[in-house]
């Protein structure tokens, strides 16, 4: 794959998932601090004070705020190994973040808009991360480690 | 090249494999989560009696109150933010002052409540503010502080209708903390063991001062009492004959005709 492509495409997904992380440190802030969530659905206080809101005692949030920083510091490496690793948080994380909107339109009954943006954000992630990982693999000198250096 | 297509296959299946399992251990976990806090928040099947329950004894309580689903169907999908039902925009307020223990305000959720809900609140005209009075006795206060910590996750609304679906005889202490779990249990989507903690917290002091003040400066002396106007601007007292949809509309449809 062309280098230039691939930064692009790098920077693209470091970009993407600084936002990510914006999202999830905010709705980390507002738990922590009690600072009411600027809220156009109604429902992000809700979605965030309901049991959905913590997986095994760790608040949802946080745990997105890690998974966005660890996909940043895939999109530093330009190693095949970085963009696998990046490419299965996103789409674990996507699948996760779906079932999430299951619950909040089925069970809690009410919307996050902050938990949609990410979703979104992570559904975009989910593209640039495995056209990066399709592009890299495409390479049979990509395959084993380094991204190719001739364009 | 055989080898290295080989390779490409095994990366994408590791890939794909790595993701499936970080999606299924997260909603497992999740899962697994929230219904296990359910069941810390459900009464034991053969209780022993909680500290409060009368010494007269109270049979063994099911796992949901009467009404659980009717009520979930009332509020299913109208937006809740504390104390408020319905659309942060709608351009007109009613507020209604209430007491737990009040048997007309009961009367109000069984009978007004649930038409105007349809066609106002539902509908994005009127928005609902619940103010509560605790004046009756010990109950009121222990069953308001319970329906703003149900309010501090969205369920304000279900939980008062839930409670007044239970409502016993006034200060007979029929506000027990196992009704409250069992309220509680009863509204999907509600954390119980938050919401008993929370009865207490800043937020619910600070929710109960306002509600107080509210109905002081409003001069309420009686519940329920009714006021209706503009968003934002001055609400007039609405007078009613009935507890039913007919007492209201007159002054709602004025508003948003």
């Amino acid at each position: 794959m062309s280098r230039v492509r691939d930064r692009r495409l790098r920077a693209a997904i470091a970009f993407l998932a600084l936002a990510g992380a914006a999202v999830a440190a905010y709705l980390v802030y507002s738990r922590y601090t009690g600072v009411r969530l600027a809220c156009t659905t109604g429902g992000c206080e809700t979605v965030q004070h309901s049991k959905y809101a913590k997986a095994a005692g760790v608040p949802v949030a946080v745990l997105g705020l890690v998974a966005y920083l660890a996909v940043f510091a895939t999109a530093l490496s330009a190693r095949v190994e970085a963009a696998a690793a990046g490419a299965a948080i996103v789409l674990g994380g996507l699948a996760f973040g779906i079932y999430l909107i299951v619950v909040q339109v089925a069970v809690i009954e009410a919307i996050c808009q902050w938990c949609l943006a990410s979703d979104v954000i992570l559904a975009v992630l989910a593209v640039l991360t495995a056209e990066r990982l399709r592009r890299l693999a495409g390479s049979p000198q990509a395959a084993s480690g380094q991204a190719p250096m001739a364009t | 090249m055989k080898r290295f297509v080989h390779d490409r296959y095994l990366l994408f299946i590791g890939v794909g494999g790595a993701a499936l399992a970080i999606a299924v251990a997260l909603i497992l976990v999740s899962v697994l989560g929230s219904s296990s806090a359910e069941s810390t928040a459900s009464p034991p099947t053969t209780p022993a009696p909680a500290p409060d329950v009368p010494a007269s004894g109270v049979p063994a309580q099911p796992a949901k109150v009467p009404g659980a689903a009717a009520t979930a169907a009332l509020f299913k999908g109208i937006p809740q933010r504390l104390n408020q039902l319905g659309d942060p925009k709608s351009k007109v307020t009613m507020i209604e002052f209430a007491d737990l223990q009040c048997p007309y305000c009961r009367d109000f959720a069984a009978g007004g409540l649930p038409a105007v809900g349809k066609e106002y609140v539902r509908t994005g005209k009127v928005k609902l503010i619940f103010s509560g009075m605790e004046f009756i006795g010990p109950d009121s206060n222990k069953a308001l502080r319970a329906v703003y910590a149900a309010g501090l996750q969205g369920k304000l609304w279900n939980y008062l209708d839930l409670l007044y679906k239970s409502q016993g005889a006034e200060n007979s202490g029929w506000v027990t903390d196992g009704l409250l779990r069992q309220v509680g249990d009863s509204i999907p989507g509600l954390d119980t063991d938050k919401m008993m903690a929370d009865r207490s917290s800043p937020d619910v002091e600070a929710a109960l001062a306002a509600s107080s003040q509210q109905a002081t400066s409003a001069r309420v002396n009686q519940t329920p009492t009714f006021f209706a106007g503009p968003t934002g601007g001055r609400l007039q007292h609405i007078p009613i004959t009935s507890l039913g949809p007919e007492a209201f509309r007159p002054t709602l449809d004025s508003l948003t005709g």
